[in-house]
């Protein structure tokens, strides 16, 4: 069974990086997002992610294929989480190895990129007290 | 024709609810069930100029044709990561 792209439970990037070891790989980057405790000079406590799970699966494995389309990919690995993550989790997590670092690098920013501005994902910043606000976001690209 | 909108984030709170079931007349766009839902839903007037459409997990344009069954999400702009 492959690993969830989509999941509610915490992300262990240690578990991301070992799933696309290779023997033939000489570089291996990674790409993980983190929940940070400010936004624009505010105190944030946590962020509540929404997403359209069957859609966000879909676009991740899209990512994947464009990835291993553009660049000579030995393996990739990639899972966002959703629901309250608190400051300092892990909401994003990508490991790509290659033969070479400089393709591993350049694919790994254009999976995290590409979640970015393709995988239809929200988050909302909460405070204490507060009723939390939507991060603004960019419209979402086919 | 029945189609199943599914509303997100900032959309799903300006609508109060997560998803229904919409009744349109044959041959309607993807811009026809727009304007319905802020028919229906007022407070996503707010979101427009912004929000985007997909129809069975596909981003797609205002002009896109509907068919009965479709799942119609309705996606303010994303911000994952």
């Amino acid at each position: 069974m492959r690993r969830p792209l989509i999941t509610a439970s915490v992300i262990d990037p240690a578990k991301v990086l070992r799933s696309v070891h290779d023997n033939s790989a000489g570089g291996t980057a990674m790409f993980v997002g983190t929940i940070r405790n400010r936004s624009e000079g505010k105190p944030v406590t946590g962020l509540r992610y929404d997403v359209y799970k069957p859609m966000a699966e879909k676009k991740m494995l899209e990512i994947e294929s464009q990835v291993k389309a553009r660049w000579p990919v030995r393996k990739i690995s990639m899972v966002h989480r959703y629901g309250d993550l608190k400051v300092g989790e892990v909401s994003v997590a990508v490991a790509v190895s290659c033969d070479h670092r400089a393709e591993a690098f350049e694919a790994c920013r254009f999976a995290i990129d590409s979640i970015k501005r393709t995988v239809p994902l929200w988050k909302k910043e909460m405070s204490r007290g507060g009723k939390g606000k939507w991060v603004k976001g960019t419209p979402i690209d086919t | 024709m029945n189609v199943r909108v599914l509303y997100f984030a900032s959309a799903r709170e300006l609508a109060s609810k997560s998803a229904e079931n919409l009744s349109l007349s044959e041959g309607a766009s993807v811009g026809d069930l727009s304007k319905e839902v802020q028919r229906v839903h007022p407070p996503l007037k707010t979101l427009k100029n912004s929000m985007k459409f997909s129809v069975n997990l596909t981003v797609v344009d205002a002009d896109t044709i509907l068919k009965e069954g479709d799942e119609v999400g309705i996606l303010p702009p994303v911000a994952g990561g």
